[in-house]
């Protein structure tokens, strides 16, 4: 059902903001937060025991061939939906597996494939009859797809198992898996077919006090292999791949996040401390990286005083003319017209260009307003209309791309009612709350994990405390939280420390911290891909356990209460930039999906925290272990 | 008395005819060679490893891994651009990902796409970081290092080491890796050949049967000696050949094929590789490259005539008569340490450089230059 809104989102809280953008004044604080018109407050949901709505969660979408649907995969409600690009209402609906986020389309339009990341599979849906063909095995927790230039091949970008599979579609079985790092997500097949791009989403391991290394993989599709790995410097959070194409070929547009996490975070108060954009690749020529390696530039989509937090969707206009990328915390679509990109890049050179914030003003000619935490992003074969994915809003917003502005809203039919779960997963997602809107909680925590990258937190003394950032998957029971375990709750830990140290902003009311702190306890594990589903231990595992509690490890990382004692210890890894060596016991669940590790992120590698962070044997006595040993150890913990 | 029927006496006819080109029937001659040295662009002359990917070769040198496409050095990787150690012993190619596997003095590289990432002792799973032979089998990665065998899991991340805690082997020092059908061998430096069975996950050895460091008692019994520098498995026949220091010895699962320089036309027991495919067998020994037609006892070691700086092929029969065979170009040194197969072509790591070996066909089964005759 479409709904004609005139450009403007869904909007809400507007009294309630007033109200605390009032109080932040009587009390003196920083109310640099980016306002905006707000609706009516949204009903709350019913009292705790009531059934949470089902909610769609669209997150990604495609259009057939022909341009006549659009299929839509609906996260939460592990479904695809088909809608009718003419008449702009769902269809359709087919059952997939257990947290669907990617999509393809066969290139004859008879299949469609989805990934699903929970179940590990990919499930093969006929287009015609919209039932599910086959469940085809993917690696661990698949996103992205894409098939080839033939539809003869699908690449399947593995995002826990760092890996991209290979499908034979006839025979359905993996033929390879290809490496990617780290964190894959997003796999775009370019227009002559000979290459898969995959971006990953957390950067490469590294020093934990030097700028963070992202890389864009790039398969070679003739040999199905890694023809190159292109590294973008001083990035994060590599998202959807569009491909343009100008005079002098093609070229890819990667939504991206630059995060200054070197510097101390006060510096949110001056601005561009975490400032979003994208890359501009222009690829090799030749296969081998040798003939011709690709080229990067990188532009902000942020403005010096307002920044549009959360780059992901990317699309380009069939004419070229123009490129759309959408800001997932910001509710917003940035148009940009690929000339005058294709100029600024011309005229600023390479190395200053990734840090200039007056580059948007030269090249983005809209900013449209989307529904809630945008994503995806396609453009309608024939150009006149681009669509939009409003993940926390069951809907996808219209664009009419002729006049550039909002045509109106696509209802896909979720629930109208709007929980606090459902409250509190927007405030995750919103960057409103910040100082000039430079980010959410959602920035650093994409998926609700971490970002790889070790930041300089709130201190008294400037560039002291370089901390790695956490997970939030299953934290719900395990304060106290901060670094130093000073925090006694999720309230105090995204309440008065977050709007103080983080956002630099009034922050979040008291009514809106607790739908945030409802949602951030909702946030579960995902399951354990080192376990054996019946829960049985190999021998390495077996042997590890045992040694785990031989060496006393259990003594602070209790296994009754998620492997941490809940305590501040000393164990020796203190480094140069820290004030104190205390530190909070980490909880050890799902360890293996949070490298670095230390509370600095030094250790790259869970062994080297003992062949290297432990040399006084403070961290637990191992030096008399055997490097066997040191294996099983680590084998047992990948079971947590 | 009866007289032999027609078809009798073609049967005869025949097998002497072959008798007669069994021993007199020189054996397709390597007699172009093509050397890479550091006057032509190598990091370093001592070459320790060499592997063939199609039209591309790898070669392992003390200072860094080179790459030679189409007759040319076109890149050489140091530990700047990010190999783990500049030593490098061996090279794997993962023919379903292309990513090329580099075992060096300092852990375990992967190339992959254009970038390294490096497996050391200390940020991984390996046993040790003086890593000598690297082979992929599968989804697995193994690398023979000093303190035992390491085995990654490409896909889950999973490290194993087998020593002699876990394993029959006298002792963790390990050399080669080839991977056989079903099973993957080891050369373990004073343990002999370790044989792995993937599906029954069970590990056997092979040693020398008499117990003798320095005699051969029991000849065609079990290994010729148990310091074996390599292993290598020929799909074709069926057999692994382990190179030791002692003798060459192949196993085709039943029977042992033993060779010692003196009664064989090894050119030396000393032998720091061996390589084989259909009848060939190829032994890289320190007084040069010893070639045999294991069907047909046929030797030829290849070396270069230090005075002359010309080559030699010293064919000898399996009636041990011998021919020498002069060529223009040599194998770069006597020493020779690694080789590997491109095509017809041969490829030989050596002490002074790296030597590409060329059959030239309208020269084949014919002497070149000059010829001389042993008894």
């Amino acid at each position: 059902m479409k709904v004609m809104a005139g450009g403007a989102g869904e909007k809400w809280g507007g009294g309630l903001l007033l109200v605390v953008l009032g109080a932040a004044g009587l009390l003196g604080m920083f109310a640099g937060a980016r306002a905006r018109a707000q609706g009516g407050a949204a009903p709350r949901t019913s009292a705790a025991g009531s059934e949470e709505p089902k909610y769609l969660t669209p997150v990604e979408l495609k259009f057939s061939p022909d341009g006549s649907r659009l299929y839509v995969v609906c996260e939460d409600d592990g479904s695809l939906l088909v809608v009718d690009a003419r008449e702009e209402k769902v269809i359709g609906k087919v059952r997939v597996g257990e947290k669907p986020r990617g999509l393809a389309v066969s290139p004859d339009g008879r299949s469609i494939y989805v990934s699903n990341e929970w179940s590990d599979t990919v499930t093969d849906i006929d287009a015609e009859k919209l039932e599910a063909r086959r469940t085809l095995t993917a690696g661990w927790g698949p996103v992205g797809v894409t098939t080839d230039g033939t539809g003869k091949t699908l690449y399947v970008a593995n995002s826990i198992g760092n890996d991209v599979s290979v499908v034979d579609l006839d025979s359905g079985a993996e033929m390879k898996r290809l490496a990617a790092w780290r964190s894959p997500h997003y796999v775009t097949l370019s227009r002559d077919g000979l290459r898969v791009y995959v971006s990953n989403v957390l950067p490469h391991l590294g020093p934990y006090d030097e700028p963070p290394v992202s890389e864009l993989t790039v398969i070679d599709t003739k040999r199905q292999s890694v023809a190159e790995r292109v590294l973008i410097p001083g990035a994060l959070e590599l998202r959807h791949i569009a491909e343009g194409r100008d005079a002098e070929g093609s070229y890819l547009l990667v939504p991206l996040l630059r995060p200054k996490n070197q510097a101390p975070l006060i510096q949110v108060a001056q601005g561009w401390i975490v400032t979003h954009g994208m890359a501009v690749v222009r690829p090799g020529r030749g296969v081998a990286p040798e003939d011709k390696p690709s080229t990067v530039n990188q532009v902000l989509l942020d403005d010096v005083d307002s920044y549009y937090a959360g780059a992901d969707g990317a699309a380009v206009t069939p004419d070229g003319r123009y490129a759309l990328v959408s800001s997932a915390e910001a509710n917003v679509v940035s148009v940009i017209d690929t000339a005058k990109l294709e100029r600024r890049i011309w005229e600023v050179g390479a190395e200053e260009l990734p840090n200039r914030l007056d580059s948007a003003q030269t090249f983005v000619v809209r900013r449209l307003e989307t529904g809630f935490n945008p994503t995806a992003v396609a453009v309608a074969p024939d150009g006149r209309r681009a669509y939009v994915v409003n993940r926390l809003d069951d809907s996808l917003t219209v664009l009419d791309l002729a006049r550039l502005e909002v045509e109106g809203k696509i209802d896909l039919g979720g629930p109208k009612e709007i929980s606090v779960l459902r409250r509190g997963e927007r405030l995750f997602h919103d960057a409103s709350f910040c100082y000039q809107g430079q980010f959410a909680c959602a920035t650093c925590h994409p998926d609700n994990h971490i970002d790889g990258v070790s930041w300089n937190l709130e201190t008294p003394q400037l560039g002291r405390d370089r901390v790695a950032n956490r997970t939030l998957r299953g934290i719900a029971e395990k304060a106290p939280y901060k670094w130093n375990g000073r925090n006694p709750d999720l309230e105090t830990q995204c309440g008065a420390r977050i709007a103080k140290y983080l956002f630099y902003s009034q922050g979040f009311n008291h009514e809106q911290l607790e739908e945030l702190v409802t949602y951030i306890k909702s946030i579960p594990l995902p399951r354990n891909r080192h376990l054996a589903p019946s829960g049985e231990l190999t021998p390495a595992q077996e042997r590890g356990k045992a040694i785990f509690f031989k060496k006393g490890c259990d003594a602070c990382h209790t296994p009754e209460t998620h492997y941490t004692n809940k305590l501040t210890e000393d164990v020796g890894t203190a480094n140069k930039y820290d004030t104190s060596g205390l530190f909070a016991t980490p909880q050890l669940e799902r360890v293996y999906e949070k490298p670095p590790y230390l509370h600095s992120g030094e250790a790259l590698t869970l062994e080297e925290i003992w062949t290297t962070h432990n040399p006084e044997d403070k961290h637990g006595v191992t030096s008399d272990m055997t490097k066997e040993q040191l294996n099983d150890l680590i084998e047992f913990l990948r079971t947590l | 008395m009866g007289t032999l029927g027609w078809r009798s006496w073609l049967v005869c006819a025949g097998l002497m005819a072959a008798a007669w080109t069994a021993a007199g029937q020189t054996p397709p001659l390597y007699t172009k060679w093509v050397n890479y040295t550091t006057a032509n662009g190598m990091p370093d002359e001592k070459v320790l490893a060499v592997t063939v990917d199609g039209e591309r070769v790898w070669a392992g040198t003390e200072s860094g891994l080179v790459l030679i496409e189409n007759g040319r050095i076109t890149r050489v990787f140091t530990p700047a651009d990010g190999l783990a150690n500049r030593v490098v012993t061996g090279i794997a190619v993962d023919k379903e990902t292309g990513d090329v596997w580099i075992s060096t003095f300092g852990g375990v590289s992967q190339y992959s796409g254009g970038t390294f990432k490096n497996y050391t002792n200390l940020t991984s799973g390996l046993a040790n970081d003086i890593v000598y032979g690297i082979a992929v089998q599968g989804e697995n990665i193994w690398a023979a290092t000093t303190a035992g065998i390491s085995r990654m899991n490409k896909r889950t991340g999973e490290w194993m080491i087998v020593s002699e805690r876990v394993a029959p082997m006298h002792e963790p020092w390990s050399y080669g890796i080839a991977v056989g059908d079903k099973k993957v061998y080891f050369a373990v430096w004073g343990g002999g050949v370790l044989e792995y069975d993937i599906a029954a996950n069970y590990w056997k050895p092979y040693t020398k049967p008499d117990d003798e460091m320095e005699m051969v008692l029991f000849k065609n019994q079990g290994l010729t000696h148990i310091i074996v520098s390599g292993v290598a498995w020929n799909p074709d026949t069926k057999m692994f050949w382990a190179s030791t220091y002692f003798g060459l010895s192949g196993y085709d699962g039943r029977n042992w094929h033993n060779y010692l320089a003196m009664d064989s036309g090894l050119a030396s027991d000393f032998i720091n590789a061996a390589k084989s495919r259909g009848d060939d067998v190829w032994s890289c020994t320190d007084k040069g490259l010893s070639y045999l037609n294991y069907k047909t006892n046929t030797w030829v070691t290849y070396r270069p005539d230090g005075k002359t700086g010309r080559g030699e092929a010293l064919i000898i029969a399996p009636d041990k008569k011998t021919k020498k065979v002069e060529t223009a170009t040599s194998l770069a040194h006597n020493y020779t340490i690694n080789l590997d197969f491109q095509g017809k072509d041969i490829w030989v790591a050596t002490a002074r450089g790296l030597s590409h070996g060329m059959r030239e066909s309208n020269k084949e089964g014919k002497s070149n230059e000059r010829t001389t005759n042993g008894n």
